[in-house]
């Protein structure tokens, strides 16, 4: 196997991984489905980079590569747990629910209604009341409902 | 003693340094005491202008002993203002095309204004009486404008007036003179409009500049045509810019001893647009529509700019030209007609105005008429005595509009002689001072408006006895002018003692708006109206006698001219000195007699009832509703000039306001749209944003790769030699390989991602 047979190789493989990221990202309204979309764009370009560096002799892309993926290991620290301060303060993890980016005036993009919870007919496990209830911070209740 | 160059400046510069220091610690500092440095700085300002005069006279009989003729003219460069050289003067091109001898005179075309400033007989006359005048009217209106809202503002605006009034006499070139006649207009127009509030008073003062404007643009253009003329502005000789050779100024005296003058065609044309101008500010028909409306300025204001001193600037001016309008004498007859014309006309609708104010300002636009056709006829006499009735007339109508200002004082601002009456006992002084106004006015023997009047009317009448200039039908023209000018001294007395007679004789009424005001003025306005009318009384005898006030007036360079040629005449005319002596006597009796005419007339009419002057007016009905609708000059032009403009102005209007915004609008309308459209796109979905950062990504990926690829198949085998250089993407490796590989190699690849396109 030749060198250009093999960098194609290795192109194809690190476009497929970046392809597939991408339209996870475009399409999963997950935020931590996105998050790893977003993981395996990296990736592909990575190696990409691996491939290329190979290709010219030069390993200064694989030195890239190493340092990519340390910076990625702090994004990814820093991404998720902006995504579990968002869950606490949204509930949810569809970043749908987060559209207020938008233009003043625009009416916000909707999904078909999610039917309110209705608590009645909830399978939450009932308990025998017990002691006090605590006393919540209204500033607690709006992600602490599920709790 | 001062020299003379140090007063000269020092007269305009201290009513301006007034005027800034008002302006800038009037409403803080000084307040209701702003008049003091205003009086304080026209009264050094009179007496500098007292000596200016006297050396002036000195001056002038220094050089009657060295055997010049012509008097003295002292001229002081402060600074040079602009100056363009010949050589960027398109005019020269034209000149030195003109011939080889033409070169020389093409000098004279360095366009060089220098601030100068002049000094002679006239300069003299007229600054001692603004001067003068406004400095009695600035001491009255410390009183008048007591306690007014806008009190040092007033003094503010009276110093810059006096400032600018002197530099207008000062002046000794037309641009400065045409810079001060502006300046003086913008100051008439604050001070007619000082009551701002008021719609009336703002209307007048617009008008007034208006009307000026005509005037004004006449002026320029006779400006203009004298540059092209005598390629020279100033009066006075001048070196050129590189000190080689003397440019001979218009009334320089070079050109004054030559006699070389424009003459014809040109010589007219300049006389009349500087007419024009002179129309405008001295309020001559058809342009003497504003002088009556701009009473509605404070009373000190009309007394000062309105009577005294700005409205004779044209006058001024004319006479400032006079050897111009020797060279034109076409134009001395448009000048006394219109000013005989004008007398006439203003003084008929005097007759029946009841404003107080209105009367004495239509007897300015008579008075001023006078002048105009005294300047008209032209002989020294003439010029001499158009002058003196200039003086003379600025202290009695200083004194009779201040007497106005101090029975609308008493009033509370009421001017209308049919709402009071019987006032000579409230105002002692007012009564008496008004009365010396009114005689002086009427042309009363010996008061100072019947010697001037008198050499007026003489001056006429020999014109029309010798039939001056070439004209065949001179002597039935200025004969016509003469009867002309007489109805109008009976017209003047007789409205004059209406006024007077309605004000303080007949049976006391007060209007209710006089409340507890009804009283003698207070000192600071009764005592100007004395020392005023000691002056009225008493300069017309002092001045005339011994023809002091004609020989000093001589002495100016271009009227000396005159006086000169005159004197050549006079000498040959001294066998008819007998003749003199009657028309003299004839038409000082005529005027004694038209004087005692028009005052018993008044006084039989409107001492008491006013029955039969009503059925008078009943029986000449037409002319009186002429007169008492001023002959609807106002309604004339409002349909001719100004009715046309407007609806000129409403079509401009609605073009700028439809057409022009409408375009703008549609255009600005543009982004909006575009905005109301991308705005979707906008909606903070972050997958869209992604979404559209591929797209964007894959055109630009498209249009950098695309334009490489063959269009087609044929077209690749057809370059596929070229290829390789083509597609070298790196020579290092591809060393190795042939060439045709690495094309078939990359090809495909980039193929499968046109396709995707």
């Amino acid at each position: 196997m030749n060198e250009i047979a093999l960098l194609q190789n290795y192109l194809i493989v690190g476009g497929l991984l970046f392809a597939i990221g991408l339209v996870g990202f475009v399409t999963r309204r997950n935020m931590i489905v996105m998050f790893i979309a977003l993981e395996m764009m990296m990736q592909g370009v990575a190696v990409s980079l691996v491939a290329w560096s190979r290709f010219h002799d030069n390993f200064g892309g694989q030195m890239l590569v190493i340092m990519i993926i340390a910076v990625a290991a702090c994004e990814a620290a820093v991404a998720l747990s902006l995504i579990v301060m968002m869950v606490r303060r949204s509930s949810n993890l569809d970043i749908a629910f987060w559209q207020t980016l938008r233009e003043e005036g625009q009416e916000p993009t909707l999904d078909v209604e999610v039917p309110e919870p209705d608590d009645e007919h909830e399978d939450w496990p009932e308990l025998t009341p017990a002691g006090v209830e605590p006393e919540l911070k209204p500033e607690q209740i709006g992600y602490r409902s599920r709790v | 003693m001062f020299e003379i160059e140090f007063l000269m400046t020092a007269i305009p510069a201290l009513p301006l340094a007034a005027a800034l220091a008002i302006a800038l610690a009037g409403p803080r500092i000084l307040k209701g005491a702003s008049h003091t440095v205003l009086v304080v700085a026209l009264a050094l300002s009179m007496v500098a202008s007292v000596m200016l005069a006297l050396q002036v006279q000195e001056k002038n009989q220094e050089e009657a002993a060295n055997g010049h003729a012509g008097g003295a003219v002292v001229t002081k460069t402060l600074w040079h203002w602009a100056t363009v050289s010949k050589a960027n003067s398109a005019a020269d091109v034209s000149q030195a095309t003109a011939g080889g001898e033409a070169l020389a005179d093409s000098d004279s075309l360095d366009f060089a204004i220098d601030i100068t400033l002049r000094a002679d007989a006239l300069t003299a006359i007229m600054l001692v009486m603004v001067t003068f005048i406004s400095l009695l009217v600035a001491i009255y209106a410390s009183g008048y404008m007591h306690g007014d809202r806008g009190y040092w503002r007033f003094f503010c605006y009276v110093g810059l007036f006096v400032f600018s009034m002197t530099m207008l006499v000062l002046s000794s070139n037309f641009l400065l003179l045409y810079v001060f006649w502006e300046a003086v207009g913008v100051c008439s127009y604050l001070l007619i409009g000082f009551w701002y509030q008021k719609p009336e008073a703002a209307a007048a003062g617009k008008k007034a500049f208006l009307v000026n404007r005509v005037g004004d643009f006449g002026f320029a253009l006779g400006v203009f045509l004298i540059w092209t003329t005598y390629g020279t502005l100033n009066f006075h000789d001048t070196v050129t810019v590189d000190g080689t050779a003397v440019i001979d100024g218009v009334l320089g005296a070079n050109r004054i001893a030559q006699g070389a003058f424009a003459t014809g065609g040109v010589a007219t044309a300049i006389c009349l647009l500087l007419f024009v101008g002179a129309c405008g500010k001295s309020a001559q028909f058809p342009l003497h529509v504003w002088l009556p409306d701009a009473m509605e300025g404070p009373t000190p204001v009309s007394a000062l700019i309105h009577a005294a001193t700005m409205v004779t600037a044209g006058v001024y001016m004319v006479a400032r030209c006079t050897p111009l309008f020797d060279a034109a004498p076409e134009a001395r007859y448009v000048v006394a007609a219109i000013g005989g014309f004008t007398a006439l006309l203003a003084g008929i609708i005097a007759v029946t105005q009841t404003d107080l104010k209105r009367v004495l300002a239509y007897s300015t636009v008579s008075q001023l008429g006078y002048m105009f056709l005294a300047l008209g006829v032209g002989s020294s006499a003439a010029i001499a005595a158009g002058m003196f009735h200039l003086v003379t007339h600025a202290f009695f109508k200083a004194l009779l509009f201040l007497g106005a200002g101090s029975v609308m004082h008493a009033m509370g601002g009421v001017i209308d002689m049919r709402r009071f009456g019987g006032l000579r006992r409230l105002m002692p002084i007012t009564h008496w001072t008004f009365l010396i106004g009114c005689l002086a006015l009427a042309g009363m023997i010996p008061l100072s408006g019947f010697w001037s009047k008198d050499a007026i009317l003489l001056a006429t009448y020999e014109a029309g006895g010798t039939g001056m200039g070439s004209w065949e039908h001179a002597g039935t023209f200025y004969m016509a002018l003469f009867v002309a000018a007489s109805v109008t001294a009976f017209l003047t007395s007789f409205y004059t003692f209406r006024a007077f007679f309605r004000t303080f004789y007949g049976e006391e009424r007060i209007p209710a708006e006089a409340g507890h005001h009804a009283h003698e003025s207070p000192l600071s306005m009764t005592v100007p109206l004395m020392i005023l009318a000691v002056f009225a009384a008493g300069v017309g005898y002092v001045l005339h006698a011994g023809g002091a006030f004609e020989n000093f007036l001589a002495q100016t360079p271009g009227i000396g001219a005159v006086s000169h040629e005159a004197a050549g005449q006079a000498a040959h005319a001294d066998g008819h000195g007998a003749e003199h002596a009657s028309a003299h006597s004839f038409v000082m009796s005529l005027s004694i007699f038209l004087a005692v005419l028009g005052i018993a007339l008044a006084a039989y009419f409107y001492i008491g009832e006013l029955k039969q002057i009503d059925r008078i007016a009943r029986w000449i009905r037409p002319l009186y509703r002429a007169s008492l609708g001023k002959f609807w000059f106002d309604p004339l032009y409002n349909f001719l000039i100004v009715g046309p403009i407007w609806l000129l102005a409403q079509l401009c209007y609605f073009l700028d306001r439809y057409l022009v915004d409408g375009l703008v609008n549609l255009i600005g309308s543009i982004p909006p749209l575009a905005g109301r459209i991308l705005r979707k796109s906008q909606n903070g979905m972050l997958q869209m944003y992604v979404l559209a950062t591929v797209v964007a990504l894959l055109l630009l990926a498209a249009a950098l790769v695309l334009p490489q690829l063959p269009a087609t198949e044929d077209d690749s085998s057809r370059q596929a030699p070229a290829d390789p250089a083509a597609v070298s993407w790196d020579e290092g490796r591809l060393e190795e390989d042939n060439a045709g590989r690495v094309a078939s190699a990359v090809r495909p690849s980039l193929r499968v991602e046109g396709n995707q396109k």
